[in-house]
């Protein structure tokens, strides 16, 4: 139940601070942080406009993707206390139940007709296609390595003490940081701020939402952040006690806000056509974490 | 001795490199091969002692230097011809006799090396001095063919480093380090099975660049195409063998561990692709340089098959590397004759040779009938113990499709040289040809000469080496 | 630490199979040198004065420095373009690189022996495919010598893994082996690139068989 907590405690914040670190970063003073709250306030009060073209596919998908995101966050454990749900193999629910959501808003995207839309939503099915096989040899050398197969018993189990799993764990936190990206449609591989449809990856989908559909789904997108913020903390607080973990939690993904800020100051978006490159390179890196972690078990000498 | 021979050379060569009077070079050019018949003969006198530790004289390094001695002498009065033709400047003229000279000490060594690393380091000094030599013309075609023999023998040089590496580790399991072919041999049976497959093969692969054969055969044929011809009867010839040895001491120590099936299998395997390959291009080739050294590449093929069969095999084998060395560089000698004559690499601009130079047409008949192995040639001995070996493998069908193949070599090789000898150019210009001195082509008609006799009357010392090469050889 | 240290070589690897421009290559060779020269370091059993030497030599000096700037000069001097201009696609090179990388640990899997470090050996022989793999799919010829040097470095790590203590003397050898080979390519390619107006392996088709 804390995870819960804490993980919708960083969503407020999450996106506000990584838009003021872009502001700070370009020297202007920037919006509030609790403004991304406020707009997802005001647009939950508004009606809703749908398309005459539209099936009732378009208007389920907004609800789908939010509770997808909703049911992800519950099996997220935080360090001793689990996630609300957890089993074992949870963290293949975790992949699916967010894919589930994706499959949604994509086949909602194609509902429209509009051919922007569909781009958009071929490049999104492309891009997390590449994605997950990253995430699950990642989570699955962990697991092997952790020998457990849930998410809290896999995090609880890690020990990390040798040279070589200092550099597993920098190379699994690289891996998910950059899934996280990828799955939030954020800097090397997706520009939130592009203004042109044609170079649009997430934003091209939800052009035709509006009101309290685009609530939820700004709102899913925001909690999205802090959930992968939060497998992040897992990887280093272990069992260590709350009155630490608590601290360590919000320090993490204030840090991570700021990087991504920072990163999306100082970089441009991958050309399209190098996306499918970097995000199979994820892969082959996940790769390498399993080798890794076979040479630790010493089931490779 | 072999001290004082690699000193000298090497100091010759670097003289030479130096060198631009005229008669100084010649001198040393001279002296360079009066230290090499010198060498020869110490060497023949003192057969199976090994000096400096990594030399040996054995049979089959005393008969592939003396091979290499008696082509020296040759390739040397060739290459004077070729110079004062091309009326050669003085800097072209140091670098080419220089990197001869280099090349022809570095193979002798690499033949009597006992040590495979000693073998790798010569042959990587073989490919230094002959890229100079392919680079000699400094044109366009002569750049594209040395950076390809550069590069692809740089790759193939690394290739046997690696099987060295991998040799030496199978060796670790015998508690030894020294990587010497006795040594090799001697614990033959306790090699590591796995890391000696893995050596064969990368060493095999490497080797394979300057023997000819499939996979690394390219680059040869391209060198051999834009060195000068007197320098390509050495590539074509001496340096083949040098790929032969480095091959054949390691298969010796192969063949006496239980891999000794699958070796076979590999090196008959690559010989008859590349038997395969060499048909291919033999019969859609137009450029006579090329296609002798085609004709290379298949009698290497042959070569390795008769290695892959075993008993007569290997006999015939030594042999025929022996006899082709002398037909090939004799055929090499003749070719830059008859470039001079018609001023063209093509077949479609050659033809009715008898007419313009009638000796040099002689040798490049009887050059045809030796390389294509018809009886009065000695290679037709050595190819018949081949076959005979393939035949009592039981490998009937193999033999079968070898033989075919080989007739369309003939009949293409046949094809082109009875064109050259005999039917005219349409409209080709009389007027400036250049009369080529019969005298010029003796040293041709000795070494096919040679051939022959080596093959059809073969003195009995000769026979003994052999015999002693590969004696080490199980059955 | 080492095994840390080859995982990064892997990386670069990786890296190098999606880099588009060439002066990325010189970086990740030079990089490469560095890394080898960490790992022969920790190495070590003994720190003998002319070991360090002859390490030093080898690694940091002629891979990370002589052979980086000599390739770099050469780019210059023939104004090659920056782009590496694969045959394939970045995609296809970077899924080639980890089949290579996937099938060499399988390989190795199957192979049971004391005298070996595995590890060592994965590293050797991926980079060794890897640069063959380079060779064949990049269309300059500078690529080429670049992808000599990746296989010069696959054999520098499977000499390691070896870990028989090759005399000094072979050791020598190679290195003067690299140095005259990289030396003579890239003297080669200086004239190519003076004789022919592009520096790409399609100007390098001349020699034919008619």
């Amino acid at each position: 139940m804390l995870s819960v907590v804490l993980i919708i405690i960083a969503a407020i914040f999450f996106t506000g601070i990584i838009i003021r670190t872009k502001s700070l970063a370009s020297g202007r003073k920037g919006p509030g942080i609790l403004q991304p709250v406020h707009d997802v306030i005001r647009l939950f009060r508004k009606g809703v406009v749908y398309s005459e073209t539209t099936s009732f596919i378009f208007q389920l998908a907004p609800s789908v993707y939010f509770a997808s995101i909703i049911m992800a966050m519950l099996v997220v454990p935080f360090g001793r206390s689990g996630g609300v749900l957890g089993f074992n193999g949870d963290f293949i629910f975790f992949a699916y139940v967010l894919a589930l959501g994706k499959f949604f808003s994509i086949i909602a995207a194609m509902d429209t007709g509009s051919s922007f839309e569909g781009m958009g939503a071929s490049r999104e099915a492309l891009y997390s296609m590449f994605a997950e096989p990253a995430f699950f040899i990642l989570m699955g050398s962990l697991a092997l390595l952790s020998g457990h197969t849930s998410f809290q018993e896999i995090f609880a189990a890690l020990h990390i003490g040798s040279q070589i799993s200092y550099a597993l764990a920098a190379l699994a936190t690289f891996v998910l940081l950059m899934i996280s990206m990828i799955e939030n449609s954020r800097m090397p591989v997706d520009d939130p701020k592009t203004h042109l449809e044609l170079t649009m990856i997430h934003e091209v989908m939800i052009l035709d939402n509006s009101g309290f559909d685009l609530g939820l789904i700004l709102t899913g997108g925001y909690l999205k952040f802090a959930i992968y913020g939060a497998l992040i903390v897992n990887l280093f607080i272990g069992v260590i006690p709350y009155e630490y973990a608590i601290p360590a939690f919000f320090g993490i993904q204030f840090l991570m806000a700021v990087t991504i800020g920072l990163i999306e100051s100082f970089m441009a978006r991958f050309r399209m056509s190098h996306n499918p490159q970097f995000i199979v390179a994820l892969t082959s890196v996940s790769l390498l974490i399993f080798f890794g972690v076979l040479l630790i078990l010493q089931k490779f000498m | 001795m072999i001290g004082i021979y690699l000193l000298g050379s090497f100091a010759i060569a670097l003289s030479l490199f130096f060198s631009r009077n005229k008669l100084l070079v010649y001198t040393l050019l001279g002296l360079s091969l009066l230290v090499q018949a010198l060498f020869t003969i110490y060497a023949g006198f003192h057969a199976g002692e090994i000096e400096l530790i990594y030399f040996t004289y054995d049979s089959l390094g005393m008969i592939l230097l003396v091979t290499l001695s008696i082509i020296a002498i040759p390739a040397a009065i060739h290459s004077y011809i070729y110079i004062e033709n091309h009326k050669e400047n003085p800097q072209a003229r140091a670098i080419y006799l220089s990197s001869l000279v280099l090349l022809i000490t570095a193979i002798s060594a690499g033949y009597l090396s006992n040590h495979i690393a000693v073998t790798w380091i010569f042959t990587e000094i073989t490919t230094l001095s002959a890229s100079a030599l392919i680079y000699h013309h400094r044109n366009k075609l002569a750049l594209e063919g040395t950076w390809k023999y550069v590069f692809i023998c740089a790759i193939s040089i690394t290739f046997i480093f690696i099987g060295i590496l991998f040799l030496s580790l199978s060796l670790q399991h015998t508690g030894s380090d020294d990587l010497s072919f006795k040594n090799l041999l001697a614990r033959s049976n306790e090699l590591n099975p796995v890391w000696l497959r893995m050596a064969f093969l990368f060493i095999f692969t490497g080797f394979t660049a300057k023997l000819g054969l499939v996979p690394m055969f390219t680059a040869g044929i391209d060198a051999k195409d834009t060195a000068p011809a007197p320098a390509g009867a050495l590539l074509a010839s001496v340096l083949m063998n040098l790929g032969f040895v480095g091959i054949f001491r390691f298969y010796i120590v192969v063949a006496n561990t239980p891999l000794l099936h699958w070796a076979q299998l590999v090196v008959g395997s690559a010989a008859f692709l590349s038997l395969f390959v060499a048909t291919v291009y033999m019969l859609k080739v137009k450029n006579i340089k090329r296609m002798f050294a085609y004709s290379g590449i298949e009698h290497m093929g042959i070569v390795m098959l008769g290695v892959a069969a075993g008993g007569i095999g290997y006999y015939a084998a030594v042999l025929h590397v022996v006899l082709h060395a002398f037909v090939k560089s004799s055929l090499f000698f003749q070719f830059n004759q008859l470039y001079r004559v018609f001023q063209n690499k093509s077949i479609y601009h050659i033809g009715n040779y008898f007419k313009y130079n009638a000796t040099g047409a002689m040798v490049l008949l009887l050059g045809f009938i030796s390389t294509t192995a018809m009886p009065p040639s000695g290679l037709f001995v050595s190819e018949f113990l081949i076959f005979k070996s393939i035949f009592d493998t039981g490998h009937i069908l193999l033999l079968v499709v070898v033989l075919l193949l080989l007739t369309m070599i003939i009949w293409s090789f046949g094809k082109n040289i009875f064109k050259i000898l005999f039917i005219p150019v349409p409209d080709f210009d009389e007027q400036n040809i250049e009369i080529i001195k019969p005298w010029e082509s003796v040293s041709q008609f000795l070494l096919l000469a040679t051939a022959v006799y080596l093959g059809l009357n073969p003195p009995p010392f000769f026979v003994q080496l052999l015999n002693d090469s590969v004696s080490l050889l199980p059955g | 630490m080492i095994h840390v240290l080859l995982i990064i070589f892997l990386i670069t690897l990786f890296y190098m199979a999606i880099a588009n421009r060439l002066m990325t290559y010189i970086k990740v060779l030079a990089l490469q040198g560095v890394l080898l020269f960490f790992v022969v370091f920790i190495q070590l059993n003994e720190i003998n004065t002319l070991n360090l030497i002859l390490i030093l030599l080898e690694t940091i000096v002629f891979k990370s420095l002589a052979v980086p700037l000599f390739l770099g000069y050469l780019l210059k001097r023939n104004n090659i373009t920056r782009e590496a201009e694969p045959f394939l696609p970045n995609f296809v090179s970077l899924v080639i690189t980890t089949c290579i990388v996937v099938i060499t640990i399988l390989i190795s899997n199957t192979i049971i022996d004391d005298h070996l470090d595995k590890i060592f050996f994965v590293v050797a022989l991926s980079t060794l495919f890897f640069g063959l793999y380079l060779i064949a799919t990049r269309r300059k010829i500078i690529t080429h010598v670049m992808g000599y040097m990746v296989i010069e470095n696959g054999v520098f790590v499977l000499s390691l893994a070896i870990g028989n203590e090759m005399p000094m003397l072979v050791n020598l050898g190679i290195m003067l082996d690299i140095f005259a080979s990289v030396l003579i390519l890239g003297i080669f390619l200086n004239k190519i690139g003076d004789v022919f107006k592009d520096v790409d392996v399609d100007q390098l088709s001349n020699l034919k068989d008619y």
